[in-house]
This record gives C-alpha cells, structure tokens and sequence, in this order.
C-alpha cells in the first residue's frame, strides 16, 4: 500500500488509539475487489442527424492550426535571410538591365534573319510556354490536395469546392504570372519593342490562365486526351516557328510568310481567346470542382509533396526520378522483349531497347538541333557553344535513364559483375551515339549556314560541333550521376542563408559546370585543343576512372599487407643474445 | 565435398558505430561452402549494420571483410560475381519490365542459357504473370519476390540476405525455406538476418544473436 493510500486508509480501530507494545499479527484480510464501473453505452452514431457544415469555418481553423504552429513568421525569414534578399534583389536588378541592353542591341539589327527572328521567336516562346502550361497542368493537376487533406477532410460530408476553389484560384494566378514574365522576356531578348514585349507578355499570361482553367475543367471530367492534343499541337506550331527562323536566315525562305503576315495580331488573337478560356473554363471548373476524384486530387498532391522535398535538397536528378517513375506507373505494362549479348554488351543492348520503347525521350533531342541555328540566326554565333550545349545537356539526360537509376543507389549496381567505370562506360554508349547525330546535323549552323554568311570553315565547325556535343553529354553524366547533398555530414554556415549540407551549393550548378569548362574556350577564342584537353580529363574522372573510395580502400589494403609482412618478420626473426665476457 | 583453404566469408574484428554510439564491436565470423549463419536479435541490434557492412554498403570503422580471400572493395568485379544480395537499397529501373530485369542480369553475369534460367526463376517466384509489368506497379510482395529473383537467375557464391522473408506471404517463406536449404545443400554460402524462426530452423547451420 502506499503512503498516500495509507494515509487516507480509515484507522482499523476506527480512531486514534495508543498502540499496544506487543501486537498479535493482524489476520489477512482480503479486500474485496471493487465493482467495476459500468461502461458507457456505446455511442452508435447511426440515427444521428449532422449539423451542417461550414466549409468556409473549416478552412479558417486549418489556417488557424497552420498558423499557430508557425515558429517564425515571414518577417523573421525575410530578416534572417537579408543576404539572400539582397542577393536576389541585386541579381533581380542585373538581369534587368541586361535585358535592357539586349533588346536596344538586338533591335537595332535590321537583317533578314534578324527580322525574322523578331517576328518568330515570340511565337516559338509563347508556344513552349503554352505547352509546357499545358504539361504541368496534367501532370499535377492542377487542382491538388495533400495526402492528409484526402484523408481527414475530402472523406467528409462536405462541399469540396468550397474548400479547392481557391486554390485552383492561386494555380491560374500563378500561371499568369510566370507565363507573362517568361513570354515577355524572350520578346524583349528579340528585340521586340517595349510595347510587342507588353503584347507578347499579356498573351503568354492569359493564354497559359486560359488553358490552366481548361485542364482544370478536364480534370473535373477526369480526361486528358484534350490537354494531350493540344500539347502536341501547340509544340507542333511552336517547332515550325523555329525552322521557319532557321529557314529565312539560311536564304531558304524569302520572308516568315504567314507569321510575318500575322504580325502584332496573333498576340492578340491568343490574348483573347486566353481571356475567354479563363473565364468560362475557369468558372465551370469551379462549378464542378466536387466532381474530381479524391484520387486524381491526392495523387497530384503527392507529387508535389515529393517535388518540394526534393526542391529543398535542391537534387534536380531526384525531382526527374519522380517524374520518370510516375509515367512509368502510368504505363505500367510493356510487351517484354529478348536481350541480346553478354556482359557490357548486354547492358548497351537493353539501353537501346529503352530508347526505342520510349521514344519521347528523343524529342527534346530532336528539338535542339534547331537551337545552333537560331542562335546563329539572332546573330548570337559566339554563344553557341555555350548555349547550345546547356540546351543538349538537358536533351541528353533523359537518354542517361540507365545510368542514372545505376549511380543512385548501390544496390544495383553491386548486382552487375562490372566495375563503376565500366558500367558508366557502357550506359554512355548510346547517349552519345544520339550526341554525336546532333552533331552531324549541327555542323552546319556553326559553318555559318544559319546566318547566311560563312563563320567558320567546316573542319573548324565539325570540331566546334564536336566540341559542344562532348560539353552537353559529359554536362548531362555530371548531372546524372552528382552525389545528392550529404545530411549526415555537419553543416556549413553559409552567411545569411543559414546551415546548409556539403555539396548544396554545387548540386545546383552540376552538369553547367562541365558545360562551362569546355566550351568557354572556344567562346573566349582559345585554341580548341583546350576544350577537347578538358573534355578528355573530364570524361577520365566522370566515368569512374578515379574512385576515391577505391583508392583508399587499395591504400588500406597495401598498410595492410605491411603490417602483415612486417609482424611475420619480426616472428621469424632470432633474438641474437649479446655476447658474453 | 572437399573442404577449399580459404572460407567463402571471413570477418575480423569488425566494428561499427554511429556517432559515438557503437552498434558492433569486434564481430568475428568464417563461412565456408554449405554454410547457412543465420543472425537474430531484436530489432536495432545491428543485424543489418553488420550485414551492409559485409556488402560494402557501409564501411566499417574497423575490421576486415574478405571474400574468397578477397578483400572487400564494392566496385571489384571479382566481389561482384561472388556475392549475390537482398537488402533494403536495391533499385530497379523503371522503365523494364520484370522479365527483362533477370533477363539483363543473367546475361551481364555471362550466364550461357540465361533464357531458361530466366524462365526457372519466374516460376519459382510465381512472377511470371507479371513478367511484362513495370516495377512500380508491382505489389510490395511482388517486388521482394523480384529482389529475391534477381540474386538466384546469377552465379554466387556467397548470399546475403536481410530479412527475406519480408512482405512474403505464408507460401512464398516455405519456398523461400526450401530454395534456400537447397542452395545451402548445393554448397552455396548463406548468411541472412531473420526474425523468422521457421525459416531460420530450415535454413540455418548456425544461429548467431546479435546483441544478446
């Protein structure tokens, strides 16, 4: 018994008494066991009527929670982080000017190919822009809930509507905004003037609003062969105002015909027609928000939990590894087909089969290729190598699939009876097959034919080409197989932007880099025999010629075997005894 | 069977710690041909920590790892074409199916009729129905039949498995039992962590505790 219980414990005597010095030991008593409580009646809520719910009530203790778990509120951010405010506000104010200067410069050209280009660059941007709205649309959504939403709120007898529709609000307000900038700053980089950068701006942003509200509508309806449909075409037209640039600026075309004939009406036509999808698209899938699955909500909200994850370790590879696995599943069944070869061989062969099965990891590649002769055609052929190669990287890397899933995690790999090397080696082969087609087909915008006059004599361009192809597949094999930032290393103060791991910095930059060594030579007029040095050094360390790990491991091994031989010497050895008088 | 000079799996003193606090100290192990060591213990004892070691997933503080008299290095080929694993860090690529992942592997190890080890496997693992599937529509049953297929389409010498008998269910323990008691008779080294003790009285010739 405790002494609490002691305490309370009523005196056996019944009060206070003087206790005998000698006690006969009181006989045991048991106590008897209490009466359990009777249980309260289980609350079946069959016949209950439920009150009406206020969504809007809903939303606002949601907000209260969120906020009232805040441990810092924005301003706290903002002062914490002035250094990276300051530091986006200066970048901020430089790209600006830049943009400033290149379109006093860029229009003040009045060429054919720069004509051109100032007629048809704005529509190649406004349709990759419109298109690349109308993928993401797809792929999130767009309208999202989080996992814990669909679970706890979606499943309620509620209004869904009333909680999503400002959300799907902010995605097209969004859209909007971003299209806009982005539409406007390649007109402006066209040398547009400021009142077509306005147009072309205002057309970008309602055009994407519009075709957000539609894929709202149509995940509504649960479809996506219409987004689908109108991505292809919108790229289809996008594509033909490239080659039509490339077109007039190689002397193949007169003027850019029909666009030219469209001119500072399209704008228009698509601002319109933009407006009109944002209001009526918007306002039905407002209308029908509640029929979206819980499902097709959650799911988007899933990738986008995965995406901000791997946005805040800034591991671009990571966010692409989301996205290929999620078509993957989309697909989710292919008809097998036999390998052929063993050993590495065996490898190369499966690597080609994935590219034929998949063939829409070709069509950046593809797309590239016009990228040399447009650059040419601004007028901008210096640049290219640099411009032209960052553009390949990122067609490259999704031809690195095999490489990719083989450098991320060990286990894998370990499977194969290869060294690291090797296997990079062999997951290169086709990948660079496909960069040096591109090459091939570039070798002529850097022998001039893009601009019209002649720029470099064909040996020079097939080098420079060759140059370029070599920055953007070795860029693409940094890129693909950079080691994510380590969170088990101790952090590094960064000044104003806080802790961060080892290698964050540098995950951002990687593959760019190996595109900057290499081709910046030949920007900065230096012999090319310095890109092709570089390249080779980089290929010698990208491909796991130079495995640190490796490298101590043999170090180890040779104390090791030292430490062995010395220890059975000195075992062998006979103790001589010194010599006796 | 004749006994060869030098142990499948030999472990010397191995030791490992995260941090400042230490999940083995000075682990001693031999495996020879036909050996079946099976480590048990309660879960955080460092079942798997010893067994990421022995892969060269995680390197040791301390300690030597040789297989077949060779030191361990990860990327050495010779290491690769001995030791078969099944632990937590195997990926699979997305975008082949099933079929074609064993296929790949059995003809990356040379194996010269990789098609009919192929098709063995797929039934012994009852996958073949799925043998078109991408991995990432596969159940999380399926996809430990498929990490298990992969280590018994190739060569080795040496298995190592943790907990294998995860997400399996009742059927696929018992054939697990058998396929690795057969492997074990064959002369194949084995060493696996099990909280399974069917599995681990079918299989093993030595129980060791972790962490008693």
């Amino acid at each position: 018994m405790s002494k609490k219980s002691r305490r309370r414990g009523p005196s056996p005597s019944g009060g206070a008494q003087a206790t005998p010095a000698v006690q006969a030991p009181p006989a045991p008593v048991v106590a008897p066991e209490p009466e359990p409580e009777p249980a309260p009646p289980a609350r079946v809520l069959i016949d209950v009527t439920p009150e009406p719910v206020s969504e809007a009530a809903l939303r606002e203790l949601m907000r209260d929670w969120r906020r009232g778990r805040a441990t810092r509120h924005l301003w706290d951010m903002i002062q914490d982080g002035y250094v990276a405010v300051l530091a986006t506000v200066m970048i901020g104010a430089m790209l600006v000017s830049v943009v400033v200067r290149a379109q006093g410069a860029v229009s003040a050209c009045t060429s054919d190919s720069c004509q051109s280009s100032r007629t048809l660059l704005p529509w190649a941007a406004l349709c990759g822009v419109l298109a690349l709205t109308l993928m993401v649309s797809r792929i999130f959504g767009p309208v999202v809930a989080s996992a814990a939403e669909g679970f706890w709120l979606m499943e309620a007898p509620i209004k869904r509507a009333r909680i999503l529709w400002g959300r799907l609000v902010a995605v097209m307000v969004g859209a909007i905004a971003i299209a806009a900038v982005f539409g406007g700053l390649i007109a402006a980089l066209s040398g547009s003037s400021w009142a077509g950068v306005v147009n072309w701006a205002v057309a970008a942003g309602l055009g994407a609003g519009g075709l957000t509200a539609l894929a709202a509508e149509e995940q509504t309806a649960d479809r996506t062969w219409v987004m689908r449909t109108l991505q292809w075409l919108v790229g289809l037209v996008g594509l033909t105002a490239l080659l039509t640039v490339v077109a007039v600026a190689s002397g193949w075309l007169a003027n850019a015909g029909w666009f030219a004939a469209s001119e500072n009406r399209f704008d228009l036509v698509v601002s319109v027609a933009g407006g009109v999808l944002l209001v009526g698209a918007g306002m039905l899938a407002i209308a029908r928000l509640d029929e979206i699955r819980r499902a097709r909500l959650v799911s988007g909200g899933s990738l986008v939990a995965g995406m901000q994850g791997a946005m805040y370790a800034m591991d671009m590879s990571l966010m692409r590894d989301i996205l290929v696995e999620r078509d993957a599943v989309a697909r989710g069944h292919v008809r097998p087909t036999k390998g052929h070869g063993t050993g590495l061989a065996a490898l190369v062969y499966r690597d080609a089969q994935r590219l034929v099965r998949f063939p829409k990891q070709l069509i950046l590649l593809l797309l590239s290729v016009v990228v040399p002769y447009a650059v040419g055609a601004l007028g901008l052929g210096v640049l290219s190598p640099v411009i032209s190669g960052l553009v390949l990287l990122t067609a490259i890397v999704p031809l690195l699939g095999m490489m990719r899933v083989l450098s991320r995690t060990g286990g894998l790999a370990r499977s194969f009876p290869f060294t690291t090397a090797q296997v990079r080696t062999a997951t290169m082969v086709v990948p660079a097959i496909a960069a040096l087609v591109w090459v091939a087909a570039v070798t002529p915008a850097f022998a001039g034919l893009g601009t019209g006059t002649a720029h470099l004599s064909w040996t020079d361009a097939a080098i420079h080409a060759m140059v370029t192809g070599l920055a953007g597949l070795l860029g693409a094999v940094r890129w693909v197989t950079a080691k994510p930032p380590d969170y088990n290393k101790p952090m590094m103060q960064m000044g104003g932007f806080g802790a961060m791991p080892p290698g964050m910095i540098g995950n951002l930059i990687k593959g760019v880099d190996i595109v900057a060594l290499v081709s910046l030579p030949l920007l900065f007029g230096w012999s090319y025999w310095i890109s092709v040095i570089i390249a080779g050094i980089s290929f010698f360390i990208l491909r796991g010629s130079v495995n640190m790990t490796d490298m101590a491991a043999a170090q180890e091994e040779q104390k090791h075997q030292l430490e062995a031989a010395k220890a059975e010497a000195s075992a062998g050895k006979k103790k001589i005894p010194p010599p006796k008088r | 069977m004749a006994k060869q000079r030098t142990p499948v799996l030999k472990v010397t003193k191995l030791s490992k710690a995260y941090g400042a606090h230490p999940i083995v100290s000075d682990f001693n192990l031999e495996v020879w041909p036909g050996d079946a060591i099976a480590l048990t213990g309660r879960n955080g004892a460092g079942k798997s920590t010893i067994l990421r070691c022995l892969v060269g997933a995680d390197k040791p503080n301390s300690g030597t790892i040789e297989i077949c008299g060779n030191r361990l290095r990860e990327s050495d080929p010779a290491i690769r074409r001995d030791l078969a694993t099944v632990i937590d860090d195997l990926d699979f690529f997305p975008d082949l199916s099933v079929v074609e992942h064993l296929d790949l592997l059995a003809r990356a190890h040379g194996l010269p009729d990789a098609e009919e080890a192929v098709d063995e496997v797929l039934h012994e693992v009852q996958l073949v129905a799925q043998s078109g599937q991408l991995p990432g529509t596969l159940s999380s049953g399926q996809r430990r039949r498929l990490a298990l297929a992969t280590a018994f389409v190739r060569p080795r010498k040496l298995l190592i498995l943790d907990e294998p008998e995860q997400r399996l269910d009742v059927e696929g323990v018992e054939w697990l039992a058998t396929r690795l008691r057969a492997e074990r008779e064959a002369g194949l080294a084995i060493v696996m962590a099990s909280h399974e003790p069917r599995l681990v009285d079918a299989v093993s010739t030595r129980t060791i505790r972790v962490g008693a």
